[in-house]
């Protein structure tokens, strides 16, 4: 999959550092202000406003799941992991706590911005592939029904596959779903739903 | 009692972009003679280190004139290449680079100053005047490397974004004199202008071939396909002869707007100029890093979070082998990573023929 990397609209995101106070917040600070960006840091806890930021900068090494108000993996936002002494453990940490893109400690002269557009668009294709995943996963659990509905409208066609036609047909026409004109047609018909186990 | 600083010089006198490398340090030299002139507490002392255009000496001797001689200041490097290269060095040494040549952008080091364009102050500029006067189809050409790649990197992008259409991309190594499908393949194209991020021989060899397509062929003169540029100063002229006129450059000065020769000359200038005004009256300044030098003076022309300056745009052409000037926009600040909204074009409406 080809994707291009999003440049544009950075100046004026807000990036949020969690470390302590130390030389790393300094020398990341003044790349981020360079680019354009806002900067706030703080430690140990992500300030309530870190929620709406575009970026969170996280310290790898002295960082846990408590400090985030989500789920591990499940930032709203991309994630950088600033990485200082480079363990096994604090590696697998730092991927659990989802990060998209790493950088080394000590901070010098460049590589925020490199990290910035990897960490994007490493978010970006983390989102677009999970909601394909879940897309996916729905018209999987919709199968009984679209075979339900096939069989239903099998009683007037000539046979299933002109059924079928007619239930593509249908989707068409009403711009949903097959999925959804099989749930349409089932329910219409008073069939048995099998979107209870949906979820 | 004048404080006698070593300044290093670090230009390349011969190789592929000399003719650049010179330009730059007479502004240099010139600004040197002027401060130990004049009232400043300060002489400045050239100590000169030449790559001779070789990628790998830069480094080394950029070493050489900040661990061995004990220097802090160092103005040279033409190519973003070489740029790149002693950034390292500068990192280490905890040394300032006064870098007076436009570049693509995509960088703010701690350790560089940037008196010359970026693309926010020539490129797009440059295209916004473009569509309208010639249209939006687009030739691209490039030496093989940073500079030629993000200038057209970004050049794709605007042209596409403008509804536009890049019709053909290609890239010599530098040095190469492989022009004849460049020009086969504008021939066949015709497109509404070209845009030639090309350097030294290359560009050289380029202009000169198009210049001739142009004498047998109308529809390759530079009233209905222009070449338009982002590094074509004054400096560059007499290695064209004939073959410069009608050519269209972006730059923040061109010859005639004041006392200097081209932009070269007039960035290096300032950037020495400027550092003997952070300098003067301020004894051992000379080796603080880059960022305390700036925060605590009064502000002068360097951004201290960009490390970039404010500069207006002109858009020239060759016209009888000088540049006359055809748009002149204010001064905007340079903004490396194009994050900041454009200036608002002025709204002056002109008469469509």
């Amino acid at each position: 999959m080809k994707r291009g990397v999003r440049h544009q609209n950075l100046g004026g995101a807000r990036a949020v550092i969690l470390h302590r106070p130390h030389p790393v917040v300094q020398a990341l600070t003044r790349q981020l202000h360079a680019i354009g960006l806002e900067v706030g840091d703080c430690w140990p806890d992500l300030e309530p406003q870190a929620i709406s930021a575009d970026f969170i900068f996280f310290d790898a090494d002295m960082g846990h799941d408590a400090q985030f108000p989500w789920k591990p993996g499940e930032s709203p936002m991309p994630m950088i992991a600033l990485i200082g002494s480079e363990a096994p453990g604090r590696i697998e940490w730092s991927l659990q706590a989802g990060a998209h893109a790493q950088l080394l400690k000590p901070i010098g002269d460049s590589g925020a911005y490199s990290a910035l557009l990897i960490a994007r668009t490493a978010f970006d294709a983390h989102r677009a592939l999970s909601a394909e995943i879940a897309d996916l996963r729905r018209r999987l659990d919709q199968r009984q029904t679209v075979v339900q509905a096939v069989t239903l409208l099998a009683q007037r066609a000539k046979d299933e596959s002109a059924a079928y036609g007619q239930l593509r047909q249908m989707a068409m026409a009403w711009r949903v779903s097959i999925e959804e004109a099989a749930h349409r047609i089932v329910a219409s018909q008073g069939g048995p739903d099998d979107r209870r186990d949906r979820g | 009692m004048k404080r006698r600083i070593d300044l290093g010089l670090l230009y390349s006198r011969s190789g592929s972009y000399a003719l650049i490398s010179d330009a730059c340090r007479t502004g240099a030299l010139a600004a040197v003679a002027e401060v130990n002139a004049g009232a400043f507490d300060l002489e400045l002392v050239p100590v000169e280190r030449d790559p001779g255009g070789n990628i790998d000496l830069y480094a080394p001797l950029c070493e050489e004139l900040l661990a061995h001689e004990g220097l802090h200041h160092v103005v040279g490097c033409v190519t973003s290449w070489s740029r790149k290269e002693v950034i390292p060095t500068l990192e280490k040494a905890r040394g300032t680079l006064w870098y007076a040549v436009p570049y693509e952008g995509f960088e703010a080091s701690d350790h560089v100053v940037y008196t010359h364009a970026c693309p926010n102050q020539h490129l797009l500029p440059l295209l916004d005047w473009a569509f309208p006067a010639f249209g939006r189809r687009a030739y691209l050409t490039g030496s093989n490397y940073i500079w030629g790649w993000e200038m057209n990197r970004l050049a794709r992008e605007r042209i596409g974004a403008a509804g536009g259409k890049v019709l053909g991309e290609r890239y010599l190594p530098i040095g190469s004199l492989e022009i004849d499908r460049m020009i086969e393949e504008i021939r066949a194209t015709e497109p509404d202008f070209i845009l030639n991020s090309l350097i030294g021989p290359s560009s050289y060899a380029f202009l000169k071939a198009y210049h001739a397509l142009g004498r047998e062929d109308a529809r390759f003169r530079p009233d209905r396909c222009p070449v338009m540029s982002c590094n074509l100063t004054e400096c560059e002229l007499p290695a064209l002869g004939d073959a410069a006129e009608g050519l269209i450059a972006a730059g923040p000065y061109f010859r005639g707007e004041g006392r200097f020769g081209s932009s070269h000359e007039a960035a290096a200038h300032a950037a020495v100029m400027e550092l003997a005004r952070l300098l003067s009256g301020r004894p051992g300044a000379e080796r603080l890093p880059l960022s305390q030098l700036l925060a605590e003076a009064p502000p002068g022309i360097v951004d201290p979070q960009t490390h970039h300056t404010s500069l207006p745009v002109l858009i020239s052409q060759v016209s009888g082998g000088r540049f006359t000037v055809r748009e002149r926009l204010p001064a905007r600040p340079g903004d490396p990573y194009l994050t900041h909204p454009a200036p608002a074009r002025p709204a002056t409406l002109r008469i469509v023929s």
